[in-house]
């Protein structure tokens, strides 16, 4: 998710609120300060009082019981972990032993990098790592004050530790030597809140930066945890929904004859609205659902997309491009005058194809259309663009709309779109029952909002002294943010009716650079071309394919980590350097990079490739975070084997350093499916692929053995769920390279015969 | 009438015959540990083990493992009672969504019971049929040969590998 990360003037300054409960607990709650992205319909917020919201994030019951709301979901991520980890630094417990509940939908827990309650970009522990902290320093502070004022000793004669507070004073007789911070609970929310709340210094860190568990790893390895598609309800029942293979198609005709005498079948029925657009079966089981689908019949309206394929689409980007270079996104130097100049221009044009998903959970949604409300589970990446999507697809008002989110089984930025919410909430209105919607693979693959394709051009230019004087990278593609700013836009202003959402969807879509950050999702990472090359030019024209386009993990540093590290290759050839060595002198201005990139090196032992293999490297900076890694790939036959990946990372100061690991691991095999397999053909407006046999995912048996290095930091804390995808398809193809030769103008990779 | 013994419990279901096992166990027995993945055999994640051998169950249909003993990941283990497999992929923090694991612990249960000492070779044939999206094959790896180690010289391999299975009476 990065179509929103960028200009934003944040405020970080939270506002922290205590408590009593009747049980005799406390409640800390937070609230933010408003921080809009897409602003009211173009009038400035700016100035506006701070709105306060109380809903808690921290309550401690008095039998020592400890609660977190967290307000970011966990889709393997490791938020639920790192979240709680940097509430228990500072409040002094055992991150084992806070009780973690998922948040419902309200702005007090928004993204404040965002402004929308979304859980994407690799920002989680990033946009919260004062505000927790805080959280927690404030209350263990309040609850030492109430042991110090039970003994009647100083605050300095006492300590928090691991839920408790001790008693340090010397020779007191008179009370127990330590009270339970249950117990304390009640006097602590008597007092306000402290002005002045220190945050620890890094050498006291207990748990940041050490701390190795994975506080969800019991549930997964027991199948207890309970993910959207495992929500029961009394008398629930089960909808498929059939879809048109061209997303914009409308209905002509369905004919449900076979269907509705089949066992189990009790209604079908057309849903026809801005967000969900098809035929619905609801069932007593999913399989009799699932089973009478395949009698129904549907005839389609022909689309606009009806004459689009993966040719007319690059046919498109050439001209637009070629018409109009759109956007300059970086200029540096004069790159005109080093064209004109150049001793030598060298060329390359670049296609990047559309990918998929492929969450191993399907999209599925629980809603439950009730008299007065409509209550909603899903595993969802923005519970408050859930609310919107449910709001806009019903005649529920957006207040009456209550979501509850769950574990997820993956995200990947799929989930951030909300259209099986939309699906299943209008589906449970005209049902009036609850119901569960879920997605087969076919639909879940050929229904997806892709990675953009993309059409790159890039040059560089080389001078009279055989030096490279300029870098040139023109780009065209749709850009994902038009495909959820419908969603997006009134989810920032739940007080405005609904009639107005789509006075919102337009503003929005207008203000996109202007009063919304600007989209970003073909060129990031290419604009921040991190080399020193004396001219640099960098232009996105926005050329909109039609096809559904939404935010995949790592979004445009995607494609432009291999694009950019591919001809950074290239150029290191031309120059008869090492590839190494060639990057290394080019990003002097960058300590940072440097450091990750020799690191790399280094562990790999560049220059001496395992036992039949080639190396390959590359670098890209994503979401505030450098990584660096190293291929080793065997070649034989045709056939290419990636035998190891050695990764460097600095992500800042660390929270969870195996969680870090296991992201890079994660975000490695991520990316290397992209690179063997990755692709969507699209054919007159419609998916080729169905499932997992002709759109293939990374098994163990093609898995590197993968080793992550991580760079010691005081910085702050950046991403971590997404950089370690981007630079991996460059660094396999540079190891090929350097075997065979061939270079790699497309992905996937596809060895010459 | 379908006859089935899963985890030691036999249940009688009325049940359309060609539903798969999978919706059979989560929807009518309420065992949510298996996972819906792609409906096709290709990615495992609804793995169970039938008569001791893992299968695919989203393409099984019930009538065909009709009276017939079938272990879930609740079998194998619970919170409480974790086995030799399920500790191992603690150990190691293997999941990250969590969704495929409980077919990754059913395929490796099954091929640690027939193989309790396996190779990496060994490893990649048992689980290549289980996809893991997040990518943790890493630690799949390593927390079976950890499982592997933690079960060498063990007394009683079955009751390492399946801490939940109600014994028939």
């Amino acid at each position: 998710m990065t179509s929103l990360t960028s200009d934003i003037k944040q405020s970080r300054r939270s506002f922290l609120k205590a408590s009593a409960m009747g049980s005799g607990g406390l409640m800390m709650s937070i609230a933010l300060p408003g921080c809009a992205t897409l602003k009211n319909g173009g009038v400035s917020q700016e100035g506006e009082t701070e709105q306060w919201n109380s809903n808690a994030w921290l309550r401690i019951d008095s039998d020592n019981t400890i609660h977190f709301v967290l307000d970011r979901v966990e889709m393997g991520q490791g938020t639920y972990t790192g979240m709680t980890s940097l509430l228990a630094e500072e409040l002094e417990v055992d991150p084992e032993k806070v009780k973690v509940s998922f948040a419902g939908v309200d702005s007090v827990y928004r993204n404040t990098i965002y402004g929308i309650q979304i859980t994407g970009g690799s920002t989680s522990v990033a946009s919260s790592w004062t505000i927790v902290r805080e959280a927690g320093a404030a209350t263990r502070i309040m609850l030492v004050k109430a042991a110090a004022n039970t003994w009647g000793i100083k605050e300095s004669e006492c300590i928090a530790e691991n839920g408790v507070v001790i008693n340090k004073s010397n020779g007191h007789k008179l009370f127990d030597k330590q009270i339970t911070f249950g117990l304390l609970a009640s006097l602590a929310a008597t007092y306000s809140v402290p002005s002045d709340i220190p945050l620890k210094d890094k050498a006291d860190f207990k748990i940041i930066g050490k701390y190795n568990k994975r506080l969800d790893a019991l549930k997964k390895a027991t199948g207890t945890a309970d993910y959207g598609i495992d929500t029961e309800l009394p008398g629930m029942k089960y909808a498929v929904f059939t879809r048109a293979g061209r997303w914009d198609s409308q209905i002509k005709s369905f004919d449900a004859s076979k269907v509705k005498n089949m066992p189990g079948i009790e209604q079908v029925f057309a849903v026809n609205n801005a967000s969900a657009i098809g035929i619905a079966i609801v069932a007593k089981t999913y399989w009799q659902a699932r089973k009478a689908q395949r009698q129904l019949s549907v005839e389609w309206h022909e689309s606009e997309l009806n004459n689009v394929d993966d040719a007319s689409i690059f046919a498109q980007y050439k001209k637009d491009l070629a018409q109009d270079s759109g956007k300059n996104v970086r200029s540096e130097g004069d790159i005109d005058n080093a064209l004109e100049n150049a001793a030598e221009t060298i060329s390359a044009e670049y296609e990047m194809p559309f990918l998929a998903h492929s969450t191993l959970e399907p999209q599925n949604c629980v809603a439950w259309a009730k008299e007065d409300s409509l209550e909603i589970w899903v595993p969802t990446q923005s519970p408050d663009m859930a609310q919107v999507a449910a709001a806009k697809a019903t005649d529920y008002a957006l207040s009456d709309v209550k979501i509850n989110t769950t574990f997820i089984g993956g995200g990947f930025g799929r989930r951030i779109n909300q259209d099986f919410v939309a699906e299943a909430a209008a589906i449970s209105e005209i049902s009036q029952q609850p119901i569960k919607l879920i997605w087969s693979r076919e639909e879940d693959i050929q229904r997806d909002w892709y990675r953009p394709s993309s059409y790159h051009k890039l040059s560089a230019t080389i001078d009279k002294n055989g030096d490279i004087s300029g870098w040139n990278h023109q780009m065209a593609g749709s850009g994902v943010f038009d495909y959820f700013v419908a969603d997006a836009a009134p989810a920032q202003y739940p007080f405005m009716p609904k009639f107005m959402y789509g006075l919102l969807e337009s503003a929005g879509k207008m203000g996109e650079g202007i009063i919304a950050p600007a989209d970003g999702s073909i060129y990031e990472g290419a604009e921040a071309i991190p080399y020193d090359f004396a001219n640099i030019n960098v232009d996105y024209k926005k050329s909109d394919s039609g096809i559904l386009v939404g935010n995949w993990r790592s979004v445009g540093y995607s494609h432009n980590g291999f694009i950019t590290e591919s001809f950074v290759d290239q150029l290191s050839a031309q120059q008869k350097k090492d590839p190494y060595t060639f990057r290394y002198d080019l990003l002097k201005n960058h300590p940072r990079a440097q450091a990750v990139l020799k690191l790399a090196a280094d562990k790999a032992n560049w220059g001496t490739p395992l036992a039949g293999c080639t190396q390959g490297i590359a670098i890209h900076k994503s979401f505030g975070t450098w990584v660096a890694e190293v291929a080793d790939v065997e070649v034989v036959n045709n056939s290419l084997k990636v035998k190891r990946v050695v990764c460097a990372v600095d992500c800042g100061q660390v929270v969870n350093p195996d969680m870090v690991v296991a992201q890079m691991e994660g975000g490695i095999n991520f990316a290397l499916t992209a690179a063997l397999y990755g692709e969507i053909n699209i054919k007159n407006g419609i998916t080729q692929q169905t499932n997992f046999h002709d759109s293939q995912l990374l098994r163990i048996n093609e898995a590197p053995q993968i080793d992550v290095h991580i760079i010691e930091s005081d910085e702050s804390p950046t991403g971590v769920g997404e950089p370690g995808v981007p630079p991996l398809a460059a660094a396999v193809a540079n190891a090929i390279t350097a075997k065979t030769g061939q270079r790699f103008y497309k992905l996937p990779l596809k060895l010459d015969a | 009438m379908i006859k089935l013994t899963v985890n030691g419990i036999e249940h009688s279901l009325d049940v359309e015959a060609d539903t798969p096992l999978l919706w059979v166990v989560r929807d009518f027995l309420n065992l949510k540990g298996s996972k819906f993945g792609c409906g096709a055999g290709l990615c495992g994640a609804c793995t169970m083990h039938l008569n001791g051998s893992p299968i695919r169950t989203c393409i099984t249909p019930v009538s065909a493992v009709n009276g017939q003993a079938i272990t879930t990941i609740e079998g194998v283990g619970n919170p409480d009672k974790l086995s030799t497999v399920q500790q191992a992929w603690v150990k190691h923090n293997v999941p990250q969504c969590g969704y495929c694991q409980s077919g990754q612990i059913m395929s490796a249960t099954a091929l640690l019971a027939s193989n309790p000492q396996p190779s990496d070779q060994d490893i990649d044939n048992a689980m290549s049929g289980n996809i893991c999206r997040c990518g943790t094959y890493p630690r799949i790896k390593a927390a079976i040969h950890t499982a592997a180690n933690n079960l060498s010289g063990t007394a009683n391999l079955k009751n390492d590998l399946f801490t939940n299975i109600m014994e028939a009476k």
